[in-house]
């Protein structure tokens, strides 16, 4: 096990900056997750740590030791694979035992690790067959155990749950937890998939076009994102907004619809974004602020209902009780506690209170 | 609206899966009894007569006379030794100088276009002319073998005036002229294997010779079964470097197969035995398919 520090990280290819000067402290233990959207360079910084791409510049350490010139394979990571990477003409077992052999760990070894990994993650029963022989979460399985066996002192995932359907997606996310709480080892995780980031991670680290955007646990990243970007990658349904402009405590966005944000306590001025959260609204009036539109489109889940409220040229989406089933062109009430009102610059969209 | 109806051709009105299957490949299936199977039994029927065009008698039906022929007949047996002495030198020398070709060709170069024109040039270029220009190449005074072995201090060697320096000649001439076809089909192999395997093992702990072993070859297997099969087959019906370059001298002792089923039939119009000969080369080619695909099969 091992702490991973990236110092001012930077990856060109000819003239196109994929990452750009990142800096990151990665503690022993941590599960650390690198989420974004395609583009902003999360696979790039992986595999930059694997050593399967070359570091323009800054630096990479793992263990406090710089790890820039090695080798993948003197760098004691172990990596699960987007599309698995599984040697199609080896065994289960030969696939488990092959970082292992290479190694030059003896027989008995290499067979009881074998053992322990696949009964760790249920593919026992699997260890003579090949890879074609699988289905795709078998395969995911195999890919995690050819990491778990080589007890390496960092897991790295790429994507390791895209080729899966929702709902086994679902298991093995649960699986890779367990795993991380029974083996401890430092795990870092690229995902585009925000659900994955906030279930899994110790700390998520959201990237935009090769730089960080904001580096939290999934509670600060959910209840105080820095920036609009933020606001909106994280939750779903994505974060609600509205532009205004705020004199004295009234937020004013189109249409006449004002916002008394006296509750709030510093108050900025002048023209802003204003961020609401889906699930902060809620229906009638109440404590909080009263504001109210016209319903143009409900979508029960079952669990909740989304509703989707036409203010002004603005369209706002609220997630209710699964009781409030309002009609498509109906006027709604509705109220939201002004703690969970986020207050954006419009300019340069970080985040004012 | 009732049209008359014949229930024999209803599949051709109105083609269910096994109709519609029969239509499609029916111009296919023409074409390759036009081209393929009509001449080889033809050609198993003209090798049962005694069918000579210079004898001015009309063929006579003699059965197997013409295959005992062939085993009292030297001729046969040297070309056929010099066939399967080709075959088992090229074949081998062609697969690995193609892999080696291929994994040079497979290599991350910034352009990709000069290493493949150089790949296909060899192959491109008909196999006369790669005898003819290869004829020259080892001349003995004026071919540019000599001139390379005289500046590093060997004694020249006159190539085309000893069996085995002309053999040697050959095999070396089909060895360049062959590999670039392996070269292609086993670089199309080495593009389908995935570079994710190679970036597993490099984490795994693997180095590049090891990666060689563990994954290129074996996943490559079906491609080089593929490349053996097309190559092995050539290399039984080796005709035109041989004749080019030596013309099957000195003394026919780098003649092959190929040039006396041309000799028999081309030169001395004895179709029949010429037949005989062919039916032979044909079963071997035969033989040898059906052994490749055993092989790939039984690997799985």
């Amino acid at each position: 096990m091992a702490s991973v520090s990236f110092d001012k990280l930077s990856k060109n290819y000819g003239t196109s900056q994929v990452v750009d000067g990142i800096d990151l402290d990665i503690a022993d233990g941590e599960f650390l997750v690198l989420v974004g959207p395609s583009g902003s360079g999360k696979s790039t910084v992986l595999r930059m740590l694997a050593g399967l791409e070359a570091v323009t510049s800054g630096e990479i350490r793992i263990g406090g030791q710089r790890v820039n010139h090695l080798q993948p394979r003197q760098r004691d990571i172990a990596m699960v694979f987007q599309d698995y990477a599984l040697y199609p003409h080896k065994t289960v077992r030969e696939n488990l035992g092959f970082g292992l052999k290479v190694r030059g760990i003896p027989g008995d070894e290499a067979q009881r690790r074998i053992i322990d990994a696949a009964d760790m993650l249920g593919i026992a029963q699997l260890l003579d067959r090949r890879p074609g022989q699988l289905s795709g979460g078998q395969r995911q399985r195999v890919a995690m155990g050819r990491a778990i066996v080589r007890r390496p002192q960092v897991f790295l995932f790429d994507e390791p749950l895209s080729n899966l359907d929702a709902k086994l997606r679902g298991q093995v996310r649960t699986e890779i937890k367990r795993l991380h709480q029974a083996l401890g080892t430092t795990i870092i995780y690229v995902t585009h998939d925000q659900v994955e980031a906030m279930t899994l991670a110790d700390r998520i680290v959201i990237l935009r076009g090769g730089a960080i955007e904001q580096v939290g646990t999934p509670d600060q990243i959910y209840n105080t994102p820095a920036n609009i970007f933020v606001g909106g990658f994280i939750g779903a349904p994505a974060m609600n907004f509205l532009p205004a402009r705020i004199a004295g405590h009234v937020a004013h966005a189109a249409d006449g619809l004002s916002f008394d944000l006296s509750q709030l306590g510093a108050i900025p001025q002048g023209d802003v974004v204003l961020g609401m959260r889906p699930e902060h609204i809620r229906a009638g009036s109440g404590a909080g602020i009263d504001f109210s539109g016209i319903v143009q489109v409900v979508e029960p889940l079952g669990a909740d209902t989304l509703v989707h409220i036409g203010i002004g040229d603005a369209t706002v989406t609220a997630r209710l009780e699964p009781t409030q089933k309002p009609k498509p062109g109906q006027r709604v009430q509705l109220n939201i506690a002004p703690g969970h009102i986020h207050v954006f610059d419009a300019v340069t969209e970080r985040a004012m209170l | 609206m009732t049209a008359p109806h014949n229930p024999r051709f209803a599949w051709l009105t109105d083609p269910g899966d096994r109709g519609l299957a029969i239509m499609l490949l029916a111009p296919l299936a023409l074409l390759v009894t036009l081209i393929v199977v009509y001449p080889v039994l033809r050609l198993f029927y003209t090798s049962l007569f005694d069918h000579s065009l210079t004898s001015g008698l009309p063929p006579r039906f003699v059965g197997l006379q013409n295959f005992g022929l062939m085993l009292d007949d030297p001729t046969f047996w040297t070309t056929l030794k010099n066939t399967l002495l080709i075959t088992l030198v090229t074949v081998p020398g062609a697969l690995i100088m193609g892999l080696a070709m291929a994994l040079m060709a497979n290599m991350p170069f910034k352009y990709h276009w000069p290493v493949r024109l150089s790949l296909l040039i060899p192959w491109a270029l008909p196999l006369a002319f790669a005898g003819l220009i290869f004829a020259w190449f080892f001349h003995s005074e004026y071919g540019v073998v000599n001139d390379i072995l005289r500046r590093f201090g060997f004694q020249p060697v006159i190539w085309f005036n000893s069996p085995g320096w002309s053999m040697t000649a050959i095999c070396l001439t089909v060895i360049w002229k062959t590999s670039s076809f392996m070269a292609l089909i086993l670089l199309a192999g080495l593009q389908t294997i995935p570079r994710s395997l190679y970036e597993a093992a490099d984490v795994d702990g693997a180095g590049k010779l090891r990666q060689f072993w563990e994954i290129t070859l074996p996943l490559l297997r079906p491609a080089i079964a593929v490349a053996l099969i097309f190559r092995t087959i050539t290399a039984l019906q080796t005709f035109d470097i041989p004749y080019t370059m030596t013309a099957g001298g000195p003394g026919g002792s780098t003649a092959t197969l190929a040039m006396y089923i041309h000799q028999n039939t081309v030169s001395f119009l004895d179709l029949g035995y010429g037949s005989a000969l062919a039916v032979v080369m044909f079963l071997l080619s035969m033989l040898v398919t059906v052994l490749y695909l055993r092989m790939i099969r039984a690997r799985g």
